[in-house]
């Protein structure tokens, strides 16, 4: 027995090679089984080990003789962020934890395992915990443990992938040892945030997990499907701790039994699962009988599902058939995006993200590349502003490798990384940081040469590329070839070259297909007429990842007539969806007679107002429209509010009229070269320790269609962060909002800050408990009761 | 477990809503009843009446104050609970919000109507569970004088951050944002309704609805 583990745990990969094909017994439930002997529901269990080492090690030893060949060290919450209030150190606490562990599995040739659960907070963009933060929390808890003398390290309880992500990674680059996943479910196949039982696969065994599963949530019986998904999306070898069952909501007992429980575990391990132990409500007897179930059993064989794939968490995308990536998050010669990107509006790059997504596009490429652009600092804050709304797995779009590891290493998810060439250095920079975090590549068959004239000559750039990115461990199935569309009117032969090399790449080395269809088309009239006959020319010669603009009608109308006869959109469903409507739709445009601009906006029709007001401009003068004309519509809606006839969404929908007029008038000015329209500036916030943001987005969204000039601070905004914002862009108004009586002393020293100051804002403040008179008291200068009313404040400061 | 839409609709301080709103909101609800459904989980304690309030034998929770002792002064039990939409709302409210303020708010009243069905399934639960027991109301860390900071202790008891993906933050408040934790005692006498009224509410000083000489209970 012992022979086995001194061999196994030597190295990783025999550690992984080694549990495909034997199984390994770990321990049952630690929390309940504590419960049983006397912890009331809610306590510490972490620091038992500081109170009473003997209990923890009794409940060890009963799982040692039971057959456990690992137990979990009682580390689970031996975080920083839990121990917070207890007055302990991690490091103290783990060491602790494991030394009692230790003692424990002595001469027994067990193994000790630190635990690593979740954080207890949660992570951005759901909660304000960063992934940084994170990731030093847990590195705090690895190097603490390896030093401990822990012999390997699980992760377990995983809810958000993100998390998963940040211990897998701190596990990896702080220790030695090998590292085992798990994370919860749901009966309907995600966890708690959302994430798939495939996307996690994908993800983690990218990241370099060792083996991975699931742990708690349920029984086995209803684990069982997941489990059995789980074994055909990975190639490593597959835990399962369930729960017994399920907990009685009365008095917290778990309804499933030891023999029922190994009865339906039994069929995992058939079905390739290899490593097994019990979770919430299991005992020591519950591993005595699966012990003795599994005496001379194997795991079941595995089939293992390849194929091309990316996700984000909650979004899994199998590469099969046609996959569209968007093109447009790319400052390549788009001002508006430059602009963005200088003046640090993450909002508008979001905003073309978001309306990519809604186009069609199944993938977003992101490039930030600009000069003047830190890409670096910026590609990690763009990956994690889009993700924040977007649910589009990411291809990162850049030849910096430091700005494609900042970014692959905050990006939740499979992501692709854009590009590599046939060059030996490219490859040799980039490739360890693609496999390093489990992303895709994509290969572009151009080299220091330049690029090959012939199919023949692209053709073997694409084998050089494919043979490096395999002898780096990136497995075939995440090699894309781009074969590089040429301008067919400057060299007229190239469209044929590139397809033929298409054919054969897809053909013969049998990869993922790439190309940016819209550069064939350069220099021609009627561009896209060209550009969608090349692209479904490309398709049948096996283009499989087209790059395109979604919101071109044209081509993604090309896409699905595709779909439709490669069979791919089955039933013809997804072209029924989209074409079905076009009959009656037409006698609908442009709209009925005699609306003018200001019914539009009191109305909230965005299309018609953006519309009227590109006619209205063309007689009359920016600032006049937005004076005489969009004020007060906007004015007619908020005084409704106030009388109570027209309602929040309504106020709400009137303003997102009003930014089509914006836009509008954005586009004239820009057009004349003159100076934008603009009613000054103010910073709104939502004030530290605050997680409730939309009241202070309502408040955004309102004053940015008066003309205002928004700064969004965000959520849990510290004091100083607020101080800082305001003296730097020498802003004049200040809106905090905070919903709760525990963030009130927040707001109160925020604002107190800001008078403090040598040339204090005005500052208004709201929020659901904020009053009038708390707002005199704090030395604030206006109560704002709603949307409307901070109008009136921003009018009263800035004009 | 169903969004009531009027009670959604009342959040936003609309009560006679017009047609097209009204089917806006009803949309956006089924949406998000398709996408996501409530999780609860809660847990029945004896009750100890001890001078410094009520103990939950078994928890490691003291509810303290006036309003515990007197809306549990009958019960021999008392339930923790606590539910949750989820961060997959958080979620889909952010990405809403990127997208279309005006829908936005509607689906965030609709999330807050919709955490108050789990609730009541959680009652009917109860109810069903203890025939011939009367419940007390259900009310919160916040209401009258239970103290807030009871909040961790009640996750903690109910192991809701491995149960519910719920979490306390360090200011005490609930994420996932569409969460409710709440006690409601289980007695043998039928029990008055006592805590839907202003007197209980933290928002009564900036309530739209008391200055408007109303109660967001009423019809608007």
């Amino acid at each position: 027995m012992e022979t086995k583990f001194e061999l196994q745990f030597g190295s990783r990969c025999r550690t992984r090679n080694f549990y495909l094909e034997n199984t390994l017994v770990l321990d049952g439930g630690m929390g309940t089984e504590l419960q049983k002997r006397g912890l009331p529901a809610g306590g510490v269990p972490e620091l038992l080990c500081l109170t009473d080492p003997e209990l923890l090690k009794s409940v060890h030893r009963d799982y040692i003789a039971a057959g456990s060949e690992v137990i979990y060290a009682n580390t689970f919450g031996a975080n920083a962020l839990k121990l917070a209030r207890t007055g302990h150190e991690p490091a103290e606490v783990i060491t602790a934890a494991i030394r009692i562990a230790r003692e424990a599995a002595e001469g027994t040739g067990t193994r000790v395992a630190l635990d690593v659960g979740p954080l207890g907070e949660l992570l951005e963009p759901m909660g304000t915990l960063s992934f940084e933060r994170a990731y030093a929390l847990f590195r705090e808890m690895v190097t603490a443990g390896a030093a401990a003398g822990a012999e390997l390290i699980v992760i377990e309880t995983m809810t958000d992938l993100q998390e998963a992500r940040a211990a897998l990674l701190a596990a990896r680059e702080w220790s030695l040892l090998p590292v085992f996943v798990t994370m919860s479910f749901d009966e309907s196949g995600r966890t708690f945030t959302g994430c798939t039982v495939e996307s996690m696969a994908r993800t983690l065994e990218g990241l370099g997990a060792d083996a991975i599963g699931l742990n708690c949530s349920l029984g086995p019986d209803k684990l069982a499907p997941l489990l059995k998904e789980l074994c055909e999306y990975t190639r490593l070898p597959v835990i399962a701790k369930p729960n017994a069952g399920l907990p009685d909501p009365v008095d917290g007992h778990y309804d499933m039994g030891p023999e029922a429980f190994v009865e339906a575990l039994l069929p995992c391990v058939e079905a390739g699962v290899s490593i097994v132990g019990g979770c919430c409500g299991t005992s020591p007897e519950y591993i005595r009988q699966l012990r003795s179930a599994l005496e001379g059993k194997r795991p079941g064989l595995r089939q293992y599902r390849d194929g091309g794939f990316v996700c984000t968490a909650q979004n899994p995308v199998r590469l099969e058939g046609v996959r569209v990536i968007g093109e447009r998050v790319n400052p390549t010669g788009k001002k508006r995006f430059q602009k963005a990107l200088l003046e640090d509006d993450l909002d508008y790059i979001l905003d073309v993200a978001i309306q990519q997504e809604e186009a069609g596009a199944d993938i977003l490429d992101v490039n930030v590349g600009f000069p003047g652009v830190d890409e670096a600092a910026m590609l990690p804050r763009v990956v994690k502003k889009l993700q924040s709304a977007v649910s589009t797995p990411l291809q990162l779009d850049s030849s910096n490798p430091d700005a494609l590891e900042a970014g692959l290493r905050v990006c939740c998810g499979k992501a692709a990384v854009n590009s590599v060439n046939g060059d030996p250095a490219v490859l040799e920079k980039v490739l360890p940081v693609v496999k390093r975090y489990g992303a895709a590549v994509v290969g572009l068959t151009l080299d220091q040469e330049g690029i090959p004239q012939t199919a023949e000559g692209r053709v073997a750039i694409a084998r050089r590329i494919l043979d490096a990115a395999l002898a780096c461990g990136i497995p075939r199935e995440d090699v894309w070839i781009d074969c590089l569309t040429l301008t067919v009117s400057a060299q007229q032969e190239q469209g044929r070259e590139t397809l033929r090399a298409v054919r054969t790449v897809r053909e013969e080395l049998g990869l993922q297909t790439l190309l940016g269809v819209s550069n064939i088309s350069f220099g021609l009239p009627n561009r896209s007429l060209i550009t969608q006959n090349f692209l479904v020319q490309a398709l049948g010669a096996g283009l499989t990842l087209p790059i395109l603009n979604p919101n071109q009608k044209e081509m993604m109308d090309a896409v699905c007539a595709f779909r439709v006869l490669s069979g791919e959109d089955e039933q013809c469903r997804a072209y029924v969806e989209r074409f079905a409507g076009d009959a009656e739709k037409k006698p609908a445009a442009p709209g009925p007679e005699g609306l003018t601009l200001e019914d539009a906006i009191v109305k909230g029709l965005q299309g018609d107002a953006g519309r009227l007001a590109r006619e209205a401009l063309e007689t009359q003068a920016e600032l006049e429209l937005v004076e005489k004309r969009l004020i007060p519509a906007l004015d007619r809606v908020g005084d409704g509010y106030e009388k109570g006839t027209v309602f929040l969404p309504q106020l709400l929908s009137a303003a997102q009229a009003a930014q089509a007029v914006f836009e509008a008038v954005r586009a004239s000015v820009e057009a004349r070269g003159g100076t934008p329209v603009k009613k000054g500036a103010l910073v709104v916030a939502t004030v530290q320790g605050d997680i409730h943001d939309i009241g202070k987005n309502i408040v955004k969204t309102v004053l940015e269609n008066y003309g205002y000039d928004v700064l969004d601070l965000g959520r849990d905004v510290p004091p100083e962060a607020v101080v800082e914002a305001v003296t730097r862009h020498g802003v004049r108004l200040v809106g905090l909002s905070a919903l709760m009586t525990t963030t009130l002393p927040a707001m109160e020293e925020t604002a107190r800050r800001l008078k403090a100051l040598e040339n204090p804002p005005a500052v208004f403040v709201g929020g659901a408990v904020v009053t009038p008179e708390y707002a005199r008291r704090i030395g604030a200068d206006f109560y704002a009761k709603d949307a409307r009313e901070s109008v009136e404040i921003a009018r009263k400061v800035l004009g | 477990m169903k969004i009531d839409v009027g009670e959604a609709l009342r959040y936003l301080g609309i009560g006679d809503a017009p047609e097209d709103l009204r089917r806006q909101a009803e949309e956006i609800a089924a949406g998000l009843e398709k996408a996501l459904r409530p999780r609860y989980v809660y847990r029945v304690f004896p009750l100890e009446h001890t001078p410094e309030g009520v103990r939950l034998v078994g928890a490691d929770a003291v509810l303290t104050g006036k309003s515990a002792v007197n809306m549990l002064a009958d019960c021999g039990l008392g339930a923790l609970m606590a539910c949750t939409l989820g961060s997959a709302f958080d979620l889909r409210l952010s990405a809403l919000q990127a997208r279309d303020m005006a829908k936005a708010v509607i689906l965030d009243a609709c999330g807050s109507a919709y955490v108050e069905s789990g609730c009541d399934a959680v009652e009917a639960e109860l109810s069903a569970r203890f025939p011939g027991k009367y419940l007390t109301d259900r009310f919160s860390p916040g209401y009258g004088d239970l103290p807030l900071d009871l909040q961790p202790r009640i996750c903690a008891a109910l192991d809701a951050s491995r149960r519910l993906g719920l979490h306390v933050t360090e200011s005490l408040l609930l994420n996932p944002v569409k969460s409710v934790t709440a006690v409601i005692g289980l007695s043998e006498r039928p029990q008055a309704a006592r805590i839907r009224g202003c007197a209980h509410c933290a928002l009564r000083e900036s309530c739209p609805y008391r200055k408007g000489g109303k109660r967001c209970g009423d019809e608007i």
